[in-house]
């Protein structure tokens, strides 16, 4: 346990529930961020995770549960001035500047004039777009107008920043490039709370990630964390061997109680709890039935295995 | 392929209510309108009762007599009773440059016989020409009546021979004489009308597109961004409302100086009128964009309403058809419009080159409609804040 989980969060729900209709699209929900953590709040489209962020950003109005910032009530005048929201949608003035743009929305944070000017000038060059500074924003690329988009969520320097699917439509090296950024915000220690439905931007872009399905959190954790929680630290192993095999190789006890591997193929797949131990056991084994290893492949398991595991489905659209 | 392109042009036209209505029915609404207007109005002779006074300074049985007449005349409505009209000649000019009255007829002797002098106001020409033509016609019934009674006297009173010619009674060839009493020394007499007609109507066309780009910054999700920031909706309506309101005035100035420049029309000798009225046709014209853009959730919805909207409140309120051409119930109803106010504002200022107060009911009437439209599209932009 770090020295962070020792202090007070600085976003904190408690019992956060809301429906539209008949539809719950937040059930339960409690979950805390410490100062300058990042956490991915990942699930499928539908999961509830916009509805999550539009409440804790004041959009949506909760049905039940209560919601802190900086250990005040969201309610308290002026505290959602922590907050810096970049929705999913491109939510600019496309026919304004970059300049002009991310000038509007320091001002509309409450920035003075000759702070905005000064913001500015940062966002520019955070963003890469000192050169782009006097262009409209409705010309620009997916990824430009995506990194502008994301510039006018902080010009306000927020200590929370929340982002709503940050790379939904942009090609992978703007991806990268809004990474980067966003690694910069960690570094500065802005506490991030981020939903995605994929699962590299999760794992990479978060300490934490908080799994969501139908409104609900099912799991909650590291990577690692998740792993150990649900499937478990076995690893797949894919051994290839020099020809095709003549019959299911017969395999230690220890490794597995049933023969491996089929009949004409040069392929065997098992799991294995340890691999320091077990791999060399494995590849023994092989060796006593006659084949020669050409190739060996180890896999740990991924969020898709944990994601798996936790709903019984892939991640899925709708 | 053409079958099918016609096709789907066909099911997209089915499948938008909005264009199905400006298609089919905005058309027969305005054909209603004009039909209405020029139909019901002065095509089939129900031309609008003209507002008239009558200052009987003769005084005499003649002058009662054709007084008398013009009250039963359908086309003239007596604003006060002609035995009751007790005003000085200054005064009944007073009422016309006022608009209270659209004409003032004076009766005079002139020899044996009675001759009216018409105080009008030009800016209505359909009125003058009329009235004119129904004095004349009353005068010259009762000269001929008279005559034939005297003819009929002589006839049977008088010797053979006795009788010499008719006398040459000249007040017949001229028995009317128009004075106009507003539109004297004014080089373009209904410019300044039609110029405030036209930019009244672009003002809410103007008014009805900047309510648009709120929805568009609700269809984007900008305005949910915005509203994530310390700007509140008080603020945002405000801002846009100020900022609709600068943009209106600045084109009704721009509309304004050009009339000035090309047609002759004094806007800066009356530019306080100017001023203030513009202002607030503007306040109003705004809060009406942003209430209809508040009541509408798309920008279509909007655009086809605006549109049916803003055309007949222009056509019924005066800005493509003069207000007087129209039947005295149009032009009731014609006052439940932005425009029939504000164009009768402007024609204080610049027609009847009325004092800044004597615009009180039109700013009046302006400036509270326009903060209820205001506070009406506030309630419902209540929905966009929070859900």
């Amino acid at each position: 346990m770090t020295a962070a989980h020792h202090e007070p969060p600085v976003l904190e729900l408690r019992d956060v529930e809301k429906s539209f209709g008949s539809l719950r699209a937040i059930d339960s929900v409690s979950l805390a961020l410490r100062g300058g953590e990042a956490v991915a709040l990942l699930g499928p489209n539908g999961a509830g995770k916009t509805t999550l962020i539009r409440c804790i950003s004041g959009l949506t109005r909760l049905d039940r549960g209560s919601m802190q910032i900086l250990g005040h009530p969201i309610e308290t005048e002026g505290i959602r001035s922590a907050l810096g929201l970049v929705p999913q949608e491109i939510a600019l003035y496309g026919d304004l500047t970059t300049k002009e743009n991310l000038y509007a929305f320091a001002r509309f944070n409450g920035l003075s004039r000759r702070a905005s000017r000064e913001r500015v000038g940062w966002a520019l060059k955070w963003t890469g777009l000192e050169k782009r500074a006097r262009d409209l924003v409705g010309f620009f690329s997916g990824g430009m107008k995506r990194r502008v988009n994301l510039a006018c969520g902080v010009m306000h320097s927020p200590q929370i920043l929340l982002l709503d699917e940050p790379t939904v439509g942009v090609d992978p090296q703007s991806r990268q490039r809004i990474f980067r950024m966003l690694a910069e915000l960690r570094d500065a220690g802005t506490t991030i709370l981020l939903t995605t439905h994929q699962l590299d931007e999760a794992e990479q872009q978060s300490d934490r990630i908080v799994i969501v399905d139908q409104g609900r959190i099912i799991a909650d954790g590291s990577k690692d964390q998740l792993v150990e929680q649900s499937v478990g630290a076995s690893r797949l192993v894919k051994i290839r061997v020099d020809r095709p095999l003549k019959g299911p190789l017969k395999m230690q006890n220890h490794l597995s109680g049933e023969p491996l591997g089929e009949t004409g193929k040069d392929v065997v797949t098992t799991r294995i709890d340890d691999v320091s131990h077990h791999l060399t056991d494995l590849l023994h084994s092989v060796r006593q039935n006659g084949y020669d290893v050409s190739d060996v492949e180890v896999h740990a398991p991924s969020l898709q295995h944990v994601f798996l595991h936790l709903t019984g489905n892939e991640l899925r659209d709708g | 392929m053409i079958w099918t392109v016609w096709q789907v042009n066909v099911r997209r036209l089915l499948h938008n209510p909005m264009e199905l209505l400006l298609t089919f029915i905005v058309p027969i609404a305005f054909f209603s309108i004009f039909a209405v207007i020029f139909g019901g109005g002065v095509g089939i002779g129900t031309t609008p009762k003209i507002k008239v006074i009558a200052l009987d300074q003769w005084d005499s049985e003649i002058s009662r007599a054709l007084v008398n007449d013009l009250t039963e005349n359908p086309g003239l409505r007596f604003m006060r009773s002609p035995s009751e009209t007790n005003l000085s000649t200054e005064e009944a000019k007073q009422l016309v440059r006022r608009g209270s009255v659209g004409m003032a007829m004076i009766l005079k002797q002139e020899g044996d016989s009675v001759a009216v002098e018409l105080l009008t106001d030009s800016s209505d020409q359909v009125a003058a020409q009329l009235v004119t033509a129904i004095v004349t016609e009353s005068i010259v019934q009762a000269k001929v009546a008279q005559q034939q009674q005297s003819i009929r006297f002589a006839a049977t009173n008088i010797p053979p021979g006795a009788a010499g010619p008719l006398p040459n009674d000249r007040s017949m060839a001229n028995p009317v004489q128009v004075v106009d009493v507003i539109g004297e020394g004014k080089s373009n007499p209904v410019v300044s009308m039609y110029a405030a007609g036209i930019a009244v109507m672009f003002l809410l066309f103007g008014a009805t597109g900047g309510g648009g780009a709120l929805l568009e910054e609700r269809e984007n999700q900008t305005l949910e961004r915005l509203l994530s920031t310390r700007l509140t909706m008080d603020q945002l309506l405000l801002g846009k409302w100020f900022y609709m309101t600068a943009i209106g005035t600045l084109q009704m100035l721009v509309m304004f100086a050009w009339a000035q420049l090309v047609f002759g029309v004094d806007l800066i000798g009356h530019f306080d009128g100017f001023l203030i009225m513009t202002l607030v046709t503007a306040l109003a014209a705004s809060a009406f964009g942003l209430f209809l853009a508040t009541a509408c959730r798309t920008r279509g919805q909007l655009s086809g309403i605006s549109v049916v909207l803003v055309l007949t409140m222009s056509a019924l309120g005066g800005s493509m058809v003069p207000r007087y051409v129209m039947s005295e119930n149009l032009q009731q109803y014609g006052l439940c419009t932005f425009n029939a106010w504000a164009l009768d504002g402007f024609d204080k200022v610049f027609w009847r080159e009325l004092p800044v107060e004597a615009l009180a009911p039109q700013l009046a009437v302006l400036l509270i409609s326009g903060i209820v439209m205001l506070l009406a599209a506030r309630v419902l932009a209540v929905r966009w804040e929070m859900d």
